[in-house]
């Protein structure tokens, strides 16, 4: 694994909620290309870590670089205009918005949300929304919402929401992906068509995965190196097979 | 007929002020009481630039626009800071700073004695002073504003305030720049609310603070909701209604002495029961719910 | 001088510390920007109004009447307006927006029968007392007294007794509230009776001081709210704070500048807090951490 480059960088991060260290001294360095997972308890400080992470919250003490760029102190506009991306637990689609809107919104940096391009250069944005388009339809037929794309994101179910939101994320053209529980909620087939496209974001198009689960026959299908959090700390790593069997982990899940 | 010309110069100026606020509260979801406040620097700075300054009507609009665009920070920049009702607040309070500037510093505004013999604007040496050619020019402006508004309506950047006004957070790692989105929806309402000020000032050719109060902002919040907020159709809708409102109920009998109060009970039931039962008003797409 | 703009500044603020209080306790519990508050201290000082000039009753039982005419009224507002919001889970701008419409209806009713002059409930001069270089009415004692009976009551009540403890629970997490077996609604409308009672004490006062017109309510409103956001929002008793220093400040800016710019500096100071430091004079600095 040394020869791979690191694609995020985390040095001694800390994050404080009043007295409580939600994030303790964490240092990691995500390979690229590579899927990575973060498990842990609940309350462990795996989602806080991506908040951190996506620009969301400030870490009071500690470092984050992404491909050398420090990171940890820019909006969460500049980190997502940099390539990171970030699928939500709790999904955070735009409700009002139509399926084709949401996923229109995907693109990051679109020169027609700004005033200026807009009324200067109406033509050179109309261009760009005309190819943005060919690619939403793209992502939403990828993911299997075909058909749906004039229908309110509201009028969805939590299922197809789940992949509205992905197809969403995929458009950004991410390098890295942040993704918070992507397999929560839906039914195996649909966890399995997840999975597949997360598969496929790697080994086809050269992104870089870190993942959140706490189902563990995820984490052993898909990741090539796990995170273990524990109380905010970095409590073990290592690959999938290795970790669940590690003694700590199953302390921490189980209680054993 | 000549009363006839009359509503529908109101129902332009209302139907821009209606697509302004729907702009800043519609799309980007910044429920503002404010918007009254702008109206009024719009007219003060356009008429003041007239009189004083013996400025052309179209210039002297444009420096209505930018003035009202700068002041407009004095919410735009809280809004960065401040959610829900906090923001509310803040611009409550920038209304009642500008109706207390307004109407106290009488020597740049004259105060409550208000500014008369406001000119009507010339076009190319004519001046458009008959009623039927103002609202053939009144007409016109509306369009305009319209069609600009249309162009914003089904833009990217529309798409941007209403992911915003949707999930902030969400949008924001999705990479849009909601500080700047903000601003410049703010800016771009209170300007065009500049412009019916503009327009109301040259149309009534007097003005004083009392057409700018809160209880204006109040009106023209309740214009936005009855109509419809989020999409293009419902603020016209809810100016054409609110304007001709008053007529229905003056035809149906009800005598002056107590009709401004009925209409008031009425826009109040109204807030009522469509929040309660039809949130998208009449026209309207987005629901505050 | 200074002395007297001072005096005064305390006796209005004392009024505005009831105000105050009854808003906080609303917003604190239920957070609701209660605008329809306005409505319902209309409405106690015309009743007070009606029952002491018209029906010549005498001014206890008046002020009585004015007392319950403006629990009934804000009982009601939570029953029919609020209420079902909240069991839609509407969000805050909804209740906001009714809040509103509620307030243009009450105003407007008691405009249409009342006129929108300003009607005097005691003619005549009032009695005086002089405290040193200071001169006060009889009203402007009785309010300052009222003031402080009010802000200790309340305190005690907070203090001491289960409703006050219920409330601060209320405040601080009702689903867990309702967990353990907590009627939410009926506490609600406590809550609602309790804000509508100071904010109708607050308005039979300054009934009988100044007289009353139909456009009083929304100006009270928003001091109410000003010293809630200047005292801290989320503690029970900052408000009264708040609008203890809001009545002075108004006061010496009357003695320094003007009365005409008295609304100006009221809102630039509230703009300053919401700015510089929105958890006002007394609260606690909130991490919201969301940008």
């Amino acid at each position: 694994m040394k020869d791979v480059p690191t694609i995020l960088r985390l040095r001694n991060v800390t994050k404080w909620f009043g007295g409580l260290k939600a994030v303790d001294s964490v240092t990691i360095d995500f390979r690229e290309r590579k899927i990575t997972g973060l498990i842990g308890p609940n309350g462990a400080g795996k989602t806080t870590l991506f908040n951190l992470i996506n620009g969301f919250l400030r870490p009071d003490s500690g470092e984050i670089y992404y491909r050398n760029i420090r990171i940890d102190h820019l909006m969460p506009w500049e980190i997502a205009k940099l390539g990171i991306g970030r699928l939500f637990q709790d999904v955070r689609i735009f409700r009002k918005l139509t399926v084709l809107e949401n996923v229109l919104t995907g693109k990051p940096s679109h020169p027609g949300e700004a005033l200026t391009p807009l009324l200067f250069s109406l033509h050179k944005v109309r261009k760009i929304e005309a190819h943005l388009l060919d690619e939403a339809h793209h992502w939403i037929e990828f993911v299997g919402l075909t058909g749906k794309e004039h229908a309110p994101a509201e009028s969805l179910s939590y299922g197809q929401q789940k992949l509205l939101s992905l197809a969403r994320l995929l458009v950004g053209g991410y390098d890295l992906l942040l993704l918070d529980e992507p397999t929560a909620g839906v039914n195996p087939v649909m966890a399995g068509k997840i999975l597949d496209i997360i598969k496929k974001m790697v080994t086809e198009e050269g992104k870089t995965v870190i993942f959140i689960e706490h189902n563990m026959n995820v984490v052993v299908e898909i990741a090539d190196w796990v995170y273990f959090l524990d109380e905010g700390k970095l409590a073990g790593m290592g690959r999938p097979q290795d970790i669940l069997g590690d003694v700590n982990v199953r302390k921490a899940y189980l209680g054993i | 007929m000549n009363y006839l010309l009359h509503l529908f110069i109101m129902i332009s100026i209302y139907s821009i002020l209606a697509m302004s606020i729907n702009i800043i509260t519609g799309y980007a979801g910044l429920l503002s009481l404010a918007h009254a406040a702008f109206y009024g620097i719009g007219a003060y700075t356009t008429t003041l630039m007239m009189i004083k300054l013996g400025i052309n009507f179209f210039p002297a609009l444009i420096c209505g626009i930018i003035v009202t665009g700068l002041l407009s920070l004095a919410i735009g920049y809280p809004s960065l800071k401040l959610k829900g009702d906090y923001f509310v607040l803040t611009t409550i309070g920038f209304q009642i700073i500008i109706f207390s500037i307004l109407y106290n510093w009488i020597s740049l505004t004259r105060g409550p004695y208000g500014i008369p013999g406001i000119p009507r604007p010339s076009l190319l040496g004519h001046e458009v002073s008959s009623l039927p050619e103002y609202f053939v020019f009144s007409l016109i402006i509306a369009l305009v504003v319209f069609i600009f508004v249309r162009l914003l309506a089904n833009s990217p950047f529309s798409r941007a305030l209403r992911a915003m006004r949707d999930d902030e957070l969400a949008a924001s790692a999705m990479g849009k720049d909601v500080f700047r989105l903000k601003i410049c929806s703010i800016m771009v309402g209170s300007s065009l609310a500049a412009i019916a000020g503009a327009l109301y000032a040259t149309y009534v050719t007097y003005i004083d603070p009392t057409s700018f109060t809160l209880d204006e902002s109040i009106f023209i919040l309740t214009l936005l909701l009855v109509g419809g907020s989020g999409n293009l159709r419902g603020p016209i809708v809810g100016a054409i209604f609110m304007v001709l409102l008053p007529e229905a109920l003056r035809f149906i009998g009800l005598p002056d002495t107590i009709a401004p109060n009925v209409r008031q009970i009425i826009y109040g039931l109204l807030l009522i029961i469509l929040m309660r039962y039809r949130p998208q008003g009449l026209a309207g797409e987005y629901r505050f719910e | 001088m200074l002395l007297q703009f001072i005096a005064n500044g305390i006796v209005n603020g004392a009024i505005f510390a009831i105000l105050a209080l009854g808003f906080g306790l609303v917003y604190n519990t239920t957070h609701t920007f209660h605008i329809a508050y306005a409505a319902i201290y209309t409405t106690a000082a015309y009743c007070c109004y009606t029952l002491y000039r018209i029906a010549g009753l005498p001014l206890l039982i008046s002020i009585l009447g004015g007392l319950i005419s403006g629990v009934i009224l804000g009982c009601i507002i939570e029953l029919l307006v609020y209420r079902p919001l909240v069991k839609r889970d509407a969000p805050l701008s909804v209740a906001l927006i009714s809040s509103i419409g509620v307030y243009i209806i009450v105003i407007n009713i008691i405009a249409l029968i009342y006129g929108n002059e300003t009607k005097i409930l005691i003619p005549g001069i009032q009695k005086t007392y002089q405290l040193g270089s200071v001169i006060l009415t009889q009203i402007q004692v009785i309010e300052l007294i009222i003031g402080i009976v009010v802000c200790i009551a309340y305190s005690l009540l907070l203090r001491t007794t289960n409703f006050g403890k219920l409330i601060r629970a209320l405040a601080d997490n009702p689903n867990l509230l309702s967990a353990f077996g907590v009627d939410i609604y009926h506490l609600r409308l406590q809550v609602f009776a309790l804000s509508s009672l100071l904010a109708s004490i607050a308005a039979c006062l300054v009934a009988l001081d100044v007289g009353i017109d139909p456009y009083v309510g929304m100006p009270a409103m928003l001091i109410s709210a000003v010293s809630m956001i200047v005292g801290g929002v989320g503690i029970f008793v900052s408000p009264a704070l708040g609008g203890l220093l809001l009545g002075i400040i108004q006061s010496l800016a009357i003695w320094k500048i003007s009365a005409r710019w008295q609304d100006l500096v009221t809102f630039a100071i509230l703009i300053i807090f919401l700015l510089l430091r929105p958890q006002g004079i007394m609260g606690r600095r909130r991490r919201l951490e969301e940008l």
